[in-house]
């Protein structure tokens, strides 16, 4: 398993060589200047070309790559175009926010999402199913910015017992904390839920129609056990993968979570340096991503291990 | 070592101390909330040089920490502020200034003439109207650490409305190390003379960002207004946070988390105007004006009668009410310097009356010649009124049986492609829309808009020689001549066309009851006399 873990890691080298030029071919091949952008509206063109030229924007994309990657090989990301902040210095005062709300709604998602997804499997055609699969419909229905607000308006304006927007840092205190957490966490959960609970119950189906499990059953096993013991632990590879599949939709999420509760993670940070074109901060931010996603997908497939004794690497 | 429950107790309270260490400091650094205001402005704060960029919201943080020598009143005229006496010399070729004692940068440096004098010129490169001044400004001098001199080729009757100007990059003073950095790049420090200090510890990038009050500062005795008079500051701390979601901020305010916003949404305006915990009110009077821009490189606005036929298409109400709604933060614009501005005025504007006529728009084309060739609009779909306002000229443009086309992209794309020199189907484009402050468009200098010198001008590359010899004698005229010069100038505009008008608009602010004391400014929302009750 170790040189297979290795191998993944190695390959981890190759993907984010190609993610670096991939995004870095599309940013710089794509419309927008962020020397206009900065010179402002009044500005004449000369003024643009001299902006451009004094952030090295008029070099051949070749010379500004090469410029870029051997920085990033010795760990320089590069600094923003617009306030000339260091890039990794930037990532590094949001990641604390991003971490903690992915951390957070993993921590409710998951398991409510396996907690519901068994249920309905347990108590299948009942009411209770059908209760438990509308959420899960509501929850890929309903776009993340309309369950942000719906909450704000409920929660935050009407009832007062949580705050609109903002994050507190972990250092103000754990309670301030949390509370800043919890609606953009239901609000970013939501979709999450009803993704895993859905293979969860389609996968728990299956299971509970094996041999084993009404063998299990005959031999007066307790349903509690059958249900956790017996059957998630069978229907646990798939939901696995769903689980780490689900990373890039919560990646995804985080973004606009971010922005309706303002939240300064680095979803928001990559969206602001998108709207203003500044190069630096967007590699620098999918360079991450990128790795970080490469990585939960290595750690879900040696998980398998764990789940099933029947896989080997 | 064994652990006892004691110990592990000891552990647990060393270890929440630890963690709660910065929260405590910042708590005993940190201003109460009755003497901090919480504020959401119009944008990230992405640069804080304001001379490097021209974003308004720069300009703003310029206001915040940097003075100025000059600032303009409430009637728009230029008053002495950092600069306690000045005179012109019997010539007027040379102007002496006289900084006002003890004025002090928050570094605890003293303001000195160098320091004026390295501002103005660094200023001069970025500014159009410092650069019109200072293609006329022989040489400038220390006289000694408190005065200057301004020495002319020729008589600039517009020395003081340039330094008091505030439209971005205004004349902000920095310390001379600062100042003599390339225009064309970012300085590194930012250190001030003005009434607050820039709190870089507590700045989040991105996230919040904080100003101190400057204890420092000397304010004049005068009542503020405008830009200029006493900026006395009444709070110790005003923090912007960057909320990016409108709704959010709106929902912030009503909740109390906030003290301002600067731009809320038109459209919800009406559920803040009804909260009684809420102000809404128009902090700049003259507000903005939005415009189309015509390329004069190519067909068919190569061609007089094409831009002509422009004015008599565009519908102005319908392109305000499609992105500012009912009439009461709009109106109608004819005059090329604004309404409400000292050089408004209403000549030549027949158009204006008869306008929209899409017929007499189809026969001034045809007698334009147009051949049916596409007429490409650039369309910015990141701002409302930048997304609205193309695709209603170009349904009208169809209706006059021209060919238009949208080009979309976000507002990056179009400030990328508008300089693009090509023809409209090789990446170049026919028109773009955008809007500069009233107070900027009202200044035949300040606005570079206005400037139709072909090559030289802004993006559309106007070349009008009766512009440039207009402007010109504008800038030699004495203030109370000004006025029917740029009646003569409007006239021969109107009839050449360089930009097709669309409205006009103001942009109301919103604040918690308990906030007092908004000084009414255009192009800058200050932070002085404010305090909260």
């Amino acid at each position: 398993m170790i040189a297979y873990a290795l191998r993944r890691l190695a390959s981890l080298v190759v993907v984010m060589a190609l993610v670096g030029i991939c995004v870095f071919m599309l940013l710089h091949l794509a419309p927008g200047d962020p020397a206009a952008i900065i010179a402002g509206d009044n500005a004449s063109p000369a003024q643009i070309a001299a902006i451009r030229k004094n952030l090295g924007l008029d070099d051949t994309i070749f010379v500004q790559f090469w410029r870029w990657a051997t920085a990033v090989l010795s760990g320089d990301f590069g600094v923003s175009i617009f306030s000339n902040a260091p890039v990794g210095m930037l990532i590094m005062q949001r990641l604390e926010p991003t971490v903690s709300l992915t951390l957070a709604t993993l921590l409710f998602a998951v398991p409510s999402a396996l907690l519901l997804g068994v249920l309905s499997a347990w108590m299948v055609g009942t009411t209770i199913d059908r209760m438990a699969m509308a959420v899960s419909v509501l929850g890929f229905a309903a776009p993340t910015f309309v369950v942000g607000y719906v909450m704000i308006y409920v929660f935050a304006i009407t009832l007062k017992w949580l705050p609109v927007q903002g994050y507190a840092p972990f250092a103000n205190g754990i309670g301030d904390w949390a509370r800043h957490l919890v609606l953009p966490a239901l609000t970013l959960g939501l979709a999450y839920v009803a993704l895993i609970a859905r293979i969860t119950r389609a996968t728990m189906l299956d299971v509970l129609s094996e041999d084993y499990i009404r063998t299990a059953k005959a031999k007066g096993v307790e349903t509690r056990s059958v249900l956790m013991k017996h059957a998630l632990r069978n229907a646990g590879v798939p939901v696995v993968t769903v689980i780490g599949i689900g990373i890039a939709l919560l990646i995804g999420g985080v973004v606009v979570t971010e922005t309706v509760f303002n939240i300064p993670g680095i979803g928001r940070l990559v969206v602001d340096a998108i709207s203003k074109r500044d190069y630096p901060i967007i590699q620098g931010v999918i360079l991450v991503f990128s790795a970080v996603y490469v990585i939960i997908n290595l750690l879900v497939d040696l998980s398998y291990t764990l789940i099933d004794p029947r896989i080997r690497y | 070592m064994k652990t006892t429950r004691r110990r592990f107790v000891q552990g647990g309270v060393a270890a929440a101390t630890l963690i709660s260490a910065p929260s405590i400091a910042r708590a005993q650094s940190a201003p109460t909330a009755a003497r901090t205001l919480k504020c959401v402005m119009q944008g990230d704060l992405r640069s804080f040089d304001p001379i490097w960029t021209t974003a308004n919201i720069t300009a703003y943080h310029g206001a915040m920490i940097y003075d100025m020598l000059f600032g303009v009143d409430a009637d728009n005229k230029p008053q002495p502020q950092m600069v306690e006496s000045f005179a012109p010399s019997d010539d007027r070729l040379s102007w002496t200034f006289k900084l006002r004692d003890g004025l002090k940068f928050s570094d605890g440096s003293p303001v000195t003439s160098a320091d004026c004098i390295a501002s103005m010129r660094r200023w001069a490169v970025r500014d159009s109207a410092g650069q019109h001044m200072f293609e006329r400004v022989k040489d400038t001098s220390a006289k000694d650490d408190r005065t200057f001199v301004i020495s002319l080729k020729e008589r600039y009757p517009l020395i003081l409305d340039a330094m008091a100007k505030p439209g971005t990059p205004d004349l902000f003073i920095m310390r001379k190390k600062d100042a003599e950095t390339d225009p064309m790049q970012q300085i590194k420090e930012f250190v001030g003379s003005g009434p607050f200090i820039f709190n870089q510890d507590a700045t989040k990038m991105g996230a919040s960002y904080v100003y101190d009050r400057n204890p420092n500062y000397v304010p004049r005795k005068e009542a503020p207004s405008g830009l200029s008079g006493g900026k006395v500051v009444k709070l110790d701390r005003v923090i912007w946070d960057n909320i990016a979601d409108e709704q959010t901020a709106m929902a912030a305010l009503q909740a109390g988390e906030i003290d301002f916003m600067e731009l809320p949404p038109l459209d919800l305006i009406d559920q803040l105007e009804s909260d009684a915990n809420i102000t809404v009110e128009v902090l700049n009077p003259t507000g903005n004006v939005g415009f189309m821009r015509l390329n004069f490189l190519y067909p068919p606005f190569d061609n007089k009668k094409a831009r002509q036929a422009m004015l008599y298409l565009v519908n102005q109400s319908d392109v305000m009410k499609s992105t500012f709604g009912s009439g009461k933060y709009w109106k109608k614009c004819d005059s090329l310097f604004g309404i409400g501005t000292s050089m408004e005025n209403h000549e030549n504007t027949e158009w204006f009356k008869e306008a929209p006529n899409i017929p007499k728009a189809q026969a001034l084309f045809k007698e334009a010649g147009y051949d049916g060739r596409p007429v490409i609009l650039l369309q910015a779909s990141n701002f409302a009124f930048m997304n609205n306002a193309p695709q209603l000229v170009a349904q009208w443009l169809q209706q006059a049986g021209v060919n238009a086309q949208l080009a979309t992209s976000d507002w990056g794309g179009v400030v990328t492609r508008r300089a693009n020199r090509e023809p409209p189907d090789k990446g170049g484009w026919n028109t773009f829309t955008t809007f500069s402050s009233t107070s900027n468009i009202a200044s035949p200098i300040n606005f570079i808009g206005h400037v139709a010198n072909g090559d030289k001008s802004w993006f559309g590359w106007p070349k009008d020689e009766t512009n440039e010899m207009l402007r010109d004698k504008w800038a030699k005229a004495e203030p109370d001549d000004r006025l029917a010069v740029a009646k003569e100038m409007q006239r021969n505009a109107w009839d050449f066309v360089p930009t097709v008008y669309m409205g006009q608009w103001t942009s109301p602010a919103a604040w918690r009851k308990n906030v007092k004391g908004f000084v009414k400014v255009p192009e800058i929302i200050p932070f002085w006399n404010v305090e909260k009750t």
